[in-house]
């Protein structure tokens, strides 16, 4: 599946001519079921607790993407694993007190060992 | 406002001992009552901080038994809980509970897929499973079952199904596919409902009514027990989808194309619900409002043609698809064609998928978040509000409809976003409301646009589904035949099965606490 959201940008954008795009246009970085089942499987935590807590949001383009794509600086990428410039200390502030139009995420939902390994993993190698 | 609030029922001595005993019943970690934690839980669409409905704390169990044990504690204590599957029911109030100080009893650790039988196209599930949750199942697994996905898909699937939500394919009315639920009942005692209630269940998920009376929709919108477990049913994977969009370019097209819509629609032609949407409704996914207006007042016409010209839409914008074996879905593509290319003057171009070739072609649903992005439409911290009548399925009223909530949109100066959501034989107007929730003029204009547009549905005889916490009081006075008998007998029940009011006082007004 490489069209979900791009398929909601099509009917949006595609409205008035009634027509599709061009199926044999792909649309850039993930698909929709790519960035819904990111890190499904891994053997890595931090991973698999970024795609089943973030990845709907902060892979593709999604609405966490979307947004911050406008606040940052264009050299900087949208989607959260491949920013180089995120402690894991801000990760989990972050996580428990929200920003702007990202909700907080509960301890019910996911544990503080568990936010640990998220944001260790998230974080990795970034000064 | 203080920031540490109690149930209104009880002491702070004996809320205190209340809490000593959860967390003896539950461990440390499953009650969750710091700041930090409670804050979490504060409706993130709220105008301004949200303070009014904040909670005292929060109960986290993971299973049926500590479900059973908090409400008998509840009971022995008096203290309120709010049931949440997930907490995620964006523009609904979130987590929040009706009353401030109520503890939110969050059932998001009760996520476990127990079993999907993929020959009869239905699972069991758990009320802390999202959408996410259970697309991934599926998928991970390569079984053939697909979802009904609503516009937000963090959410709990059954939560959205209780509280009657949509889906855009198939199966799409959700609490329609519910079958069979296990509940724990305001006294700790456990119920299954339907063929569930037979010891084995060996049908539990085949037929909803059992024997009797059907008792599944007394605990969809309302607070007489906690749901924890329940069937559902799933599509099973067509041979072949078509997709197109329906862009018709005048405000005034509604009348005609709602009617040949709707028709499409009792006919099972068109077998989901179709949303048929104005072009805020894109423009604040994709856009922000100051990029294309910053003046004063609602958008004028020429901004609203800006974004139709800008994204290629009409006024109206309606995605179609069709799912099935090939000869009924290029049958049905043919209907569509005869039904629209001549009035809107041009041929419909399907994309089409059969099974076997990658999805990214199909109509299959993908949960999403997307729809989310909305509320960044006027910047800050966004938030929105839903005011959606039941309507009939008659074109002329939609567009006579649509022209005095416009008009009324205009007067008050918010943004007019509207979609008629085309049922089996009903139809849902969304009227959004977006605000930023820093914003003091707008959250009152909010308000206010609200509370006009309930007593402008209500003079046509419409009134809303459902509702946000801050007016379930106010939909539940719009039922208000014979004094309100509904109500009264939702509150008669309340009190036979909940005598101590402890789920969830005033949810869809009912045992409002006085």
């Amino acid at each position: 599946m490489k069209l979900l959201f791009p398929l909601f940008l099509v009917f949006a954008l595609a409205g008035c001519s009634g027509q599709s795009e061009d199926a044999s246009k792909k649309p850039e970085g993930p698909s929709q079921i790519e960035a819904v089942t990111f890190g499904l499987g891994s053997q890595v935590a931090g991973e698999r607790l970024y795609g089943r807590e973030c990845a709907f949001c902060h892979v593709g383009k999604n609405t966490g993407t979307m947004m911050l794509k406008r606040r940052l600086e264009q050299d900087q990428p949208a989607q959260l694993h491949e920013r180089k410039d995120l402690s894991a200390e801000y990760i989990k502030a972050v996580v428990r007190n929200g920003m702007m139009n990202m909700p907080p995420i509960t301890r019910a939902d996911l544990t503080d060992e568990e936010l640990d390994a998220l944001a260790e993993w998230l974080a990795k190698g970034n000064p | 406002m203080s920031s540490k609030p109690i149930p209104a029922s009880v002491s702070e001595a004996g809320f205190a001992t209340a809490l000593r005993a959860f967390r003896d019943a539950l461990g440390e970690k499953a009650v969750l009552d710091s700041d930090e934690d409670r804050s979490a839980y504060i409706d993130p669409y709220a105008f301004g901080d949200g303070l009014e409905h904040e909670s005292s704390a929060i109960l986290a169990p993971a299973e049926v038994a500590e479900v059973q044990e908090i409400i008998r504690i509840a009971n022995r204590y008096g203290t309120p809980l709010w049931p949440v599957s997930r907490g995620k029911n964006l523009g609904y109030g979130g987590a929040a509970p009706v009353q401030r100080g109520d503890i939110i009893l969050d059932l998001s650790r009760m996520n476990r897929v127990l079993d999907v039988n993929e020959k009869e196209a239905n699972c069991l599930i758990e009320p802390g499973v999202s959408f996410f949750d259970l697309f991934n199942h599926l998928w991970e697994r390569d079984i053939p079952l697909w979802m009904s996905i609503p516009g937000n898909s963090w959410g709990s699937v059954l939560g959205n199904a209780l509280d009657r939500g949509i889906g855009y394919t198939p199966l799409g009315d959700n609490c329609e596919a519910l079958c069979g639920l296990e509940v724990v009942l305001p006294n700790g005692e456990l119920l299954r409902t339907g063929m569930a209630g037979v010891d084995q269940g060996a049908a539990w998920r085949n037929y909803k009514y059992g024997y009797g009376p059907s008792w599944d929709q007394l605990f969809m919108q309302s607070n007489f027990g906690v749901v924890t477990k329940a069937g559902l049913w799933l599509q099973p994977e067509p041979e072949m989808t078509a997709a197109t969009e329906l862009a018709f370019p005048n405000f005034d097209d509604a009348a005609w194309a709602v009617d040949i819509l709707a028709d499409l629609r009792r006919r099972d032609i068109i077998q989901h619900n179709i949303v048929f949407g104005s072009p805020v409704r894109a423009a604040s996914v994709l856009s922000q409002r100051a990029e294309w207006y910053e003046g004063e007042g609602a958008l004028p016409d020429s901004a609203e043609r800006a974004i139709m010209e800008k994204y290629n839409l009409g006024w109206w914008n309606a995605k179609i698809s069709f799912f099935g074996p090939e000869f009924v879905v290029e049958g049905s593509m043919r209907l569509l064609r005869e039904a629209f290319e001549k009035r809107i003057g041009r041929e419909l171009e399907f994309r089409t998928w059969h099974k076997g070739e990658p999805y990214d072609q199909s109509a299959r649903g993908v949960p999403t978040t997307i729809g989310l992005q909305s509320v960044n439409w006027y910047g800050g911290r966004g938030g929105h509000l839903s005011f959606a009548p039941v309507m009939p399925q008659d074109g002329a009223k939609v567009l006579d409809y649509a022209k005095r909530v416009k008009a009324i949109y205009r007067e008050m100066g918010q943004d007019y976003y509207a979609t008629f959501t085309i049922g089996r034989r009903h139809i849902n107007n969304v009227s959004l409301i977006l605000y930023n929730r820093d914003d003091p003029v707008g959250t009152k204009r909010a308000d206010a646009l609200f509370r006009r547009l309930v007593q402008v549905a209500l003079k046509e005889g419409y009134a809303e589904y459902r509702g946000h916490i801050d007016y379930m009081d106010l939909i539940g006075d719009s039922y208000g035949f014979n004094a309100n008998m509904q109500r009264q007998l939702n509150n008669q029940v309340k009190r036979a099965i909940d005598p101590n009011n402890i789920i969830a006082p005033g949810r869809n007004g009912i045992g409002v606490r006085t």
